[in-house]
């Protein structure tokens, strides 16, 4: 009892929900791996069994490191983002696995266990940071420390990074590469939360009239948020990134909206970027492209509006229930249909292998993940907190929203990954971190003590 | 916060309708369409369903290379424009490419079972096709069309069944399917001058000259503007110096045999009498031709298994009623000069309308598919519109026999004569402006008095219709009679 209550020797607390929906998860995950199996081979065998399992111990193992922290957290958000990235771990072990080709040592891994090592180490870190992460002091303290690096991040990637795809996304730091800008956009949340809640009051209410009843924020406090948000656009604008864009700016409304509670300001911030995405159309010719093959990809379907045309398809062949695992994609002379399939279209080749009953419940996580860190913002103790909360988890939700629209051709395309799902290592790594800190702040604080049994039956003798 | 989560939820049930169009109201034409990945995919490894013709003879079938890759094989050059081609370096085209998710066995089933599709083992085979073409009578169009360009198309009145379909110069189709000769055999079908890819049968759209006087005959009648007494006083004496509309003479050259003749209905249309008609769309007016030219199609593409070209009465836009410019416009297009341009289906439809007592019977090249295990499944048919009264198409039936069995219309009908059965018909001489020999047209159907063929035909600058069309219906129909007396 005494070495319970000493400090670094918690009370283990046990989490029957989370376990619960674990196993669900698991049962999921192994029946998609049997079916992807019996779709290869024509028998009911695993395919890749080692890597389904050792996912699936990885999960396990932040269960059982969260049970032993005795912290009260979330216990929801965990096997939500287990059963997304478990169904990107079989969609990259479906996929050809010569798309991504990496030497790591004396080791050469393909597409599955490359994504199999960031998915492990991106649930190591969701783990560590939520149980080590106890206080939200250094994020609200620092705030232009934390913005200056993130800047200071990205313009080091835009001096020497390295071109991928005609974008400057990538950087090298020796035998370590990434992309930073994923970073960013925690270091963005982290300062517009610390920023937004500060300025609040004054952002609410001390207003300069402009025309009519028309008023705005006072232009010094608006200043140091629209100037950091500027630089950030422009520098994305600059790596040709639009996705990045559109989702930092989506999610700085929205935490200004939570702020400030202003529609009016919102308006504004919508039709700015409108105009200042009409300004980039007339500046920038790749924008424009876009914007032609996103209105009508059959006016240049073997060029410009092939890979969208193919992704239509893909979802189209998918109908309600799909293909099943395996047997979507049809490769025509040892080609995929969509050659970036596992960057910029994961949610067409699950919408072609599960159908649209797949796309409805992986969108639906993404809403349920959305909605755990908006409540886990909504009972947070202060603003900082609460807009940091509800700022991650727009993240990921508005980040899904955009690239899932892409794949749909409801909006352009951007090439933003698909989170938990899409390939890519700086992403994984980063949304384990997001939802680590939504762990972490979650913490609704040590277990009440028990009443006295003396006093319950009392109690009851009472009554 | 609450106004936030309205916000995301509305958002992402946008992107589920946006899932729910391409993935279940956009589904059957993306994925069935023959460009898909998924059927091309199937392309190469599923051996296409043959194609049958109306007595089960094999009109296209497949063969194996060498790799174990199928190929498809046709039965001979004069089926290729309606079943035109599948080729792996090229696509396909005609039926190959109109029912591709059925001869690869991919779909033609209901929704239901198509999602459940993933449950069964696909198939090695796709469905055969059975058609209602003719393999002989296909076969004789093209000999007789020979060396000229020109299309045939035979209808049977009653069903729609399209009984023949031939649009000249045919091309090498199993040249272009074979993997060893598919290069060579379409640069050769895509360079040649006379254009064979295009399938002049439903994309071909011609002046139509004397033949469209049945089409101006059925706005009349309809319309109750004439009657099969109408007679117009000013016609005989414009028969020698023309009639005069607006400053323009539109002028005849039956009046050697006719002289002063007051000429009725039927008369009129034995001798080809453009005044007559000039005057009959007249007193029709714009409106009441165009209404009758829509009832029959005109305007749009028309219901079919192959994609068809609209057949249209104007360029449209004209401040006069029915989108004429003006009378002389007007007058002209009634005996089918004018901005009046139609396809050969479109006329063989005009023909099976009148044999089939008025309603416009819908064409149809396939009638049922037979999958691998037998099962038959056999396409409905059914009719276009109700076109004109009973009455009104007996009264044209008898006008077009006369036009083909009277005295003085054989002159223009020679050689569509068939013994034994008596034959309704209209020639055409289609004039284009310029040096150029006209276009020989014939509309026509067979026996009169209860129709079981409707035709049309036109030889590209093939003169009067009395010179190449004429005389090759007659030849088709004989051999149709002699074959099903």
């Amino acid at each position: 009892m005494i070495a319970a209550e000493l400090p670094g020797f918690p009370r283990p607390l046990l989490r029957r929900r989370e376990l619960g929906l674990l196993l669900a998860v698991a049962g999921t995950l192994l029946l998609g791996g049997l079916s992807l199996g019996f779709t290869r081979s024509g028998s009911p065998t695993l395919a890749h069994p080692a890597g389904l399992l050792v996912y699936l111990g990885a999960l396990a193992g932040v269960h059982v490191a969260l049970v032993l922290a005795g912290r009260r957290v979330d216990e929801v958000l965990l096997p939500t983002v287990g059963l997304l990235g478990g169904i990107g771990l079989l969609l990259a072990e479906r996929l050809p696995q010569d798309l991504v080709v990496q030497q790591v040592g004396p080791a050469v891994l393909g597409l599955a266990s490359l994504q199999l090592v960031w998915l492990v180490l991106a649930l190591v870190i969701t783990g560590v940071v939520a149980i080590a992460v106890r206080s939200d002091r250094w994020f609200r303290l620092y705030k232009y420390t934390w913005a200056a690096s993130g800047l200071g991040l990205l313009a080091l990637t835009f001096v020497l990074g390295r071109d991928v795809n005609g974008t400057r996304l990538t950087l090298d730091l020796g035998p370590v590469s990434g992309q930073p800008s994923e970073l960013l956009k925690v270091i963005l949340v982290i300062f517009f939360a610390a920023y937004l809640a500060e300025n609040r009051v004054l952002l609410a209410d001390a207003r300069v009239r402009v025309v009519g009843r028309l008023t705005v924020p006072p232009a010094p406090y608006l200043l140091p948020a629209g100037l950091m948000l500027a630089l950030a656009l422009g520098i994305v604008v600059i790596q040709r990134d639009l996705g990045a864009a559109l989702l930092f700016f989506a999610v700085f409304l929205c935490l200004f909206y939570l702020a400030t509670g202003s529609k009016v300001d919102v308006a504004l911030g919508i039709g700015l970027f409108l105009v200042g995405f009409a300004l980039l159309a007339l500046v920038f010719p790749h924008v424009r492209e876009r914007v032609a093959t996103w209105l009508d990809p059959w006016s240049d379907p073997l060029g410009t509006g092939y890979q969208t045309i193919q992704a239509l398809h893909a979802f189209a062949r998918g109908g309600l229930l799909g293909t099943g695992l395996g047997a979507g994609l049809p490769a025509v002379g040892g080609q995929l249909p969509i050659p970036a399939v596992h960057t910029d279209f994961p949610l067409a080749a699950l919408g072609e292998e599960l159908g649209m009953a797949g796309v409805l419940a992986i969108l639906g996580c993404y809403l349920v993940v959305v909605a755990r860190g908006l409540r886990i913002a909504a009972a947070a103790a202060d603003d900082v907190r609460a807009l940091l909360c509800a700022g991650l988890a727009l993240v990921i939700g508005v980040q899904a929203a955009i690239i899932a629209a892409g794949n749909l051709k409801l909006i352009p395309l951007t090439g933003i990954t698909l989170p938990f799902i899409g390939y890519g290592g700086s992403s994984l790594l980063v949304n384990g971190l997001i939802v680590g800190l939504l762990l972490a702040f979650s913490d609704r604080g040590p277990v009440p003590p028990a009443e006295p049994r003396r006093a319950r039956r009392l109690a009851r003798a009472g009554g | 916060m609450a106004r936030l989560t309205l916000v995301l939820v509305l958002a992402y049930g946008g992107l589920m309708l946006g899932a729910g169009y391409w993935q279940v109201l956009r589904a059957d034409d993306l994925s069935r369409d023959p460009t898909d990945a998924g059927m091309i995919a199937a392309a190469r490894s599923t051996v296409r369903g043959r194609i049958l013709d109306r007595d089960g003879r094999v009109l296209a079938t497949s063969r194996r290379d060498s790799t174990g890759e199928p190929y498809r094989v046709y039965t001979d050059a004069s089926v290729s424009a309606p079943l035109g081609y599948a080729s792996r370096l090229y696509g396909s085209a005609g039926l190959e490419a109109a029912y591709a998710s059925e001869l690869l066995g991919a779909g033609g089933d209901d929704p239901a079972s198509r999602a459940l599709a993933k449950f069964r083992p696909r198939g090695e085979r796709g469905d055969d096709l059975r058609t209602s073409l003719s393999l002989t009578l296909q076969r004789l169009a093209v000999r007789l069309l020979g060396t000229d360009r020109g299309a045939v198309v035979a209808i049977d009145p009653r069903t729609g069944d399209v009984l023949a379909m031939a649009s000249t110069p045919t091309y090498d189709a199993s040249g272009i399917a074979d993997p060893a000769t598919s290069r060579a055999a379409f640069a050769a079908a895509r360079d040649d001058p006379g254009q064979p890819l295009l399938d002049r049968a439903i994309q071909g759209r011609y002046v139509p000259g004397s033949v469209f006087k049945i089409v101006t005959a059925i706005a009349g009648l309809s319309s109750g503007a004439i009657t099969p007494a109408t007679t117009f006083p000013q016609q005989p004496r414009a028969e020698s110096t023309g009639l005069l509309v607006s400053g323009y003479r539109v002028r005849d050259g039956h009046h050697p045999f006719t002289g002063t003749e007051l000429l009725d209905f039927a008369r009129a249309t034995e001798v080809s009498c453009n005044i007559w008609y000039a005057l009959a769309g007249l007193r029709t007016g714009g409106a009441g031709m165009e209404e009758a030219a829509r009832r029959l199609g005109f305007g749009a593409p028309i219901p079919f298994d192959l994609p068809t070209a609209r057949s249209q009465l104007t360029n449209g836009g004209g401040p006069l009623p029915g989108g004429f410019t003006d009378d002389v416009e007007l007058a002209n297009a009634a005996y089918g000069q004018g901005e009046v341009l139609v396809t050969p289906l479109e006329m063989a439809l005009v023909a099976a309308t009148v044999a089939n007592g008025g309603e416009e019977p819908r064409p149809r090249l396939v009638t049922g598919f037979v999958s691998p295990s037998g099962a038959v499944r056999d396409v409905s048919r059914g009719t276009l519109a109700r076109v004109l009264s009973s009455d009104d198409a007996a009264a044209i039936t008898l006008a077009m026999t006369q036009a083909v069995e009277g005295v003085d219309g054989q002159r223009f009908t020679t050689g569509a004569q068939v013994a034994g059965v008596t034959v309704a018909g209209k020639t055409g001489t289609a004039q284009l402006g310029g040096a150029g020999e006209p276009h020989s047209w014939f509309i026509g159907f067979a026996p009169a008095e209860a129709p079981t063929i409707a035709l049309a035909v036109i030889v590209e600058q093939g003169g009067g219709g009395a010179a190449r069309a004429a005389p090759l219906a007659g030849d088709l129909l004989r051999a149709f009679f002699a074959a099903r007396p």
